[in-house]
């Protein structure tokens, strides 16, 4: 076991650390921080989480949720965050913001400043926003409300990940720590450090028994949770959180829970009434679409409505470009004259105005707009004729980088352009 | 004649709860919206026509407690006529815009009476309550629905609070309940993550069946004899069906499955993102940025961004031949199966109900074509629900299933990592105080009642195992950080609120209002 000095386990010192890292770790938005350790392994977790950057990225979350980089695998998700680049969290934000200018009337509540997650008054107007929606200033007096980076317990959790890998989470109080401090002697406190230790427990009652396999993590200073690598399927775990001096004395902070990881392999135990040679199984484990192998690879489909869009299949990169021409028809008559476009009725607004808007194809076209006076008396016809070209070839293999030129000729007749 | 074995579909129906009156138009409200036109209704469009012509069918559905309060909320109701109303409009629009393309110009009339046809059977044929009629379907024996979690939350990663488990099913198995006025024979373990115990509390609500993932039986113990191809059985009785990979691969992989064939409907190209922005941007949302809305107009033609024109008739022939493909490779998969198994065997195969129509636009073309032809072109094997195998196989074999989900990796990792491990010291925290707060307040008076109820409404949605999934896929990973950071703010306020018994009548009524599923609520689901 490693014995070196440390200094700096004060814990709260750590903790003061710890809100600092968080605080830091919210500005750099989710940077890998120095507070993130990496458990080596096989199968080390995309993500190992360190603990103060755990603890402080909800509540700061605006910083965290703006680092949407990655590439949305569902486009209506990821450029809309492009979009509302400005400020990701605008819709909760606004809440206050509606309170604050709600027409509706004002509720007994609003004699006691609205708390940030409360919610706002219904929207006054049930139409559809065309506004930005912006975020709002916070009204004087409010503070955002915090998630919390703590609930003033000693304890620890432990959680299974996968049949390979555990995790914990913990909090230990500083004057619990003090207290355990408190029964070294003078000369093991050089030295001490916290772990975790881990206990493989399967079949047994408590760590007190004689265990099958016990290993310590050293913790570095912040850490307040840890991805756990046991390569242990199918075996039971209880992990100690505690403070180890240099003389190998060890001062329980806290135990965790019991976990149970799942087996990967097929069960040994056979039952007589309902045998199944090996040979079977593995047949059975093919025809279920397994493939061979005790050990196979899951696919990937999950659940959630957003999902599965992760499945996209992929493109070939290549050079690419689009480039279509729209024809927009627009002008004004007297109000509830008719319009027509082709022989079919266009909507004329309240205020005489009508546009539309054509795709054109490639070549000529021969627009007919018909516009018929309110009391059907008056007829004037307006034929504007189109001529779309284009030079350049726009199929994604043939010389894509030409650029395509388009011409359009519009010959109103009539003083409607 | 006795068919030589059985085939088990089994739709998945969820969506979280987004309901945000406090805004006029919200973005994540789109999820339900899309599902409606896209999914559900174009699936009920399709049972009702089988139905009506008499061919008969038996297709399983887990409704989760969330997307059936959405379903059966006024306030999203009338917003999903407005939505619809403005497609209507949009694609109004688009058939004049390209009358001189005929390719399109034909797919903007298809959208146009799709989404016309979705108002008239939304308006008026379903009078805006979409549950209904599913549950129509369910009292003709056509499907047989079946129960899920409260709010989809993660059951696995919650075993540390037994209370929460039970609070998840108890709740879950009430709000079906509510929506089909009887007892669900089989629940939905969200994500099917399954932990060996959980059993228990579904025992308690009587329900007989739920599903896991091919390796929750596999790795069973004792070792399966029939592999996944008969239901597994409980130490307490409640049956596990392990899902059938082979068939789930042939629909959800992209590369392989069905839905990526290049006659098929692109997702990904949607006039939200390819036309013009000023002339679309009366159909984004509210902050303007662009989104599908729905029109789609090419197929998927290859690996390419050479997209071409969607042919619709090409299409649907396309679903044809693969629903009589899927048929043909499921009875030539029992047909092995009976070389090695002495009965007949189930396969079982679930998948999203929103990949049917959502994102596989032909993916309810296909269910139908799949039904009609298993009832006209073949006797090998019969479609039925999983409680129906009761009937042929009364005894089944005992064993311990393994924990799995049909996550990535067949475990946790999707919802346990470094982008959302946070969330458990959290979520465990509010359903230990719910636990402790329920069991001192066996005699509440009637205040203390409501937010303890409260109290719970906030820690199930909470829960929802969707808001660990997107803080991993970080696709509308902002909205969710401000959920989670409402749900906890307004548990811990209320925690608070109980203890120092300073309870805010008119707060209160506002969270009653704003976090409103499950009005038939009780807090004492977590005493026991």
């Amino acid at each position: 076991m490693a014995r070196k000095g440390s200094s700096s386990s004060s814990k709260p010192l750590k903790r003061r650390a710890a809100r600092l890292a968080a605080l830091v770790s919210s500005l750099t938005a989710g940077a890998a921080d120095a507070t993130r350790k990496v458990v080596r392994g096989r199968k080390a977790p995309s993500k190992p989480a360190g603990g103060a950057t755990a603890q402080a990225a909800p509540a700061a979350p605006i910083p965290r949720a703006s680092v949407v980089r990655k590439p949305s695998r569902n486009p209506t998700i990821a450029r809309r965050k492009a979009a509302a680049g400005k400020s990701p969290v605008r819709k909760p934000g606004r809440r206050a913001g509606d309170a604050a200018s709600s027409p509706l009337p004002v509720s007994s509540a609003s004699t006691t400043p609205a708390a940030p997650w409360e919610p706002a008054q219904p929207a006054s107007a049930p139409h559809h926003s065309r506004t930005p929606q912006e975020p709002p200033s916070p009204s004087a007096g409010e503070t955002p409300y915090a998630i919390p980076s703590g609930y003033g317990d000693d304890r620890i959790v432990l959680m299974v990940k996968d049949p390979w890998w555990l995790y914990a989470y913990w909090e230990i109080q500083p004057e619990t720590e003090r207290a355990a401090r408190g029964r070294l002697l003078p000369h093991e406190i050089a030295g001490l450090r916290s772990v975790l230790r881990v206990y493989d427990v399967t079949g047994r009652d408590s760590p007190a028994e004689p265990v099958h396999r016990a290993f310590d993590i050293a913790l570095s200073g912040l850490a307040t949770n840890w991805f756990i690598q046991t390569d242990a399927p199918n075996r039971e775990f209880i992990v100690d959180i505690g403070l180890l001096a240099n003389t190998g004395r060890f001062l329980l902070l806290a135990r965790s829970n019991r976990v149970t990881t799942p087996r990967t392999t097929p069960s040994e135990v056979i039952d007589e009434d309902w045998m199944v040679t090996d040979e079977a199984y593995w047949k059975l484990f093919g025809l279920s679409g397994l493939g061979s192998g005790s050990s196979p690879s899951w696919s990937g489909s999950v659940s959630s409505f957003s999902v599965v869009g992760t499945t996209r299949p992929s493109i070939v990169r290549g050079f690419w470009c689009r480039v279509n021409a729209d024809l927009v028809i627009h002008g004004a008559t007297e109000p509830r004259s008719t319009v027509a476009i082709q022989g079919q009725p266009v909507a004329v607004r309240r205020d005489g105005s009508f546009s539309l808007r054509l795709t054109l194809p490639v070549g000529t076209q021969t627009v007919a707009i018909d516009i018929t006076s309110p009391d059907g008396r008056h007829t004037k016809t307006v034929t504007p004729v189109v001529t779309l070209a284009w030079s350049g070839a726009l199929s994604a293999d043939a010389a894509s980088t030409e650029t395509p030129r388009a011409r359009t000729h519009a010959r109103p007749s009539g003083d409607n352009g | 004649m006795n068919p030589q074995g059985f085939v088990a579909l089994v739709l998945h129906t969820h969506l979280p709860f987004v309901r945000h009156p406090e805004h006029p138009d919200f973005l994540e409200e789109r999820w339900l919206f899309e599902a409606i036109t896209e999914t559900y209704l174009p699936l009920l469009e399709r049972f009702q026509r089988l139905a009506n012509e008499g061919v008969p069918f038996r297709i399983t559905m887990s409704f989760t407690p969330p997307l059936l309060a959405m379903l059966a909320d006024p306030v999203l109701q009338g917003r999903y006529v407005r939505h619809l109303e403005k497609l209507i409009d949009l694609s109004g629009k688009e058939i004049e815009r390209t009358r001189w393309m005929p390719p399109f110009h034909r797919l903007a009339l298809l959208y146009h009476h799709r989404f016309k046809t979705a108002r008239q059977q939304f308006v008026e044929t379903y009078r805006q309550s979409l549950i209904a009629p599913f549950r129509e379907l369910s009292d003709r024996g056509l499907i047989e629905p079946i129960a899920s979690a409260a709010t989809h939350g993660y059951l696995p990663l919650m075993d540390l609070s037994p209370s929460a488990v039970r609070a998840q099913i108890h709740v879950g198995v009430q709000a079906f309940e509510h929506a089909f006025g009887k007892r669900p024979a089989g629940f939905w373990l969200p994500e099917c993550g399954y932990h060996p115990g959980h059993e228990q509390y579904l025992k308690e609500c009587g329900v007989r069946y739920f599903l896991t993932d091919a390796h929750g039986i596999l790795l069973g113990s004792p070792r399966p004899k029939y592999g996944v191809f008969a239901p597994a059985v409980c130490e307490n009785g409640v049956a596990a069906f392990g899902r059938d990979l082979e068939s789930s691969k042939s629909v959800w992989s992209a590369e392989e499955g069905y839905p990526g064939d290049h006659d098929y409907r692109e997702f990904y190209r949607d006039i939200g993102y390819d036309l013009d922005y000023e002339y679309v941007r009366p159909y984004l949302s509210g902050d303007g940025a662009r989104l599908n809305t729905g029109i789609k107009y090419y197929r998927i033609t290859g690996k390419t961004n050479d997209k071409q024109p969607y042919d619709p008739d090409r299409a649907i022939e396309r679903a044809a031949q693969h629903a009589g493909n899927f048929l043909f490779n499921r009875a030539q998969q029992i047909e092995h199966l009976r070389s090695v198994i002495d009965r007949a065997p189930i396969v079982v195969s679930p998948y999203d109900a929103e990949l049917f129509g959502h994102w596989w636009f032909e993916g309810p073309d296909w269910l139908e074509f799949l039904i009609r032809k298993a009832h006209t072109d073949q006797t090998a094997l019969s479609l039925i629900a999983p409680s129906d195998y009761f009937q042929h196989y009364p005894t089944n074999q005992v064993l311990e299933p393994s924990m799995s989900s049909w996550g990535h990796g067949g475990y946790h990792d999707v919802w346990l990592n470094g982008s959302n491990d946070w969330l458990y010291r959290h979520l465990h925290k509010m359903a230990e105080r719910m636990t402790q707060l329920a069991r001192e307040h066996a005699q509440p008076d009637a205040l203390q009642r409501r937010a303890l109820n409260q109290m719970a409404r906030e820690l199930l949605l909470a829960q929802s195992s969707d808001w660990a999934f997107i803080l991993k896929t970080q696709t509308h990973a902002a909205y969710v950080y401000r959920r989670i950071h409402d749900h906890l703010a307004r548990f811990n306020a209320l925690y608070d609120a109980v203890q120092q018994r300073r309870i805010d009548d008119t707060r209160l009524a506002r969270l009653e209002e704003t976090d409103s599923p499950f009005p038939f609520l009780d807090y004492r689901v977590y005493a026991d």
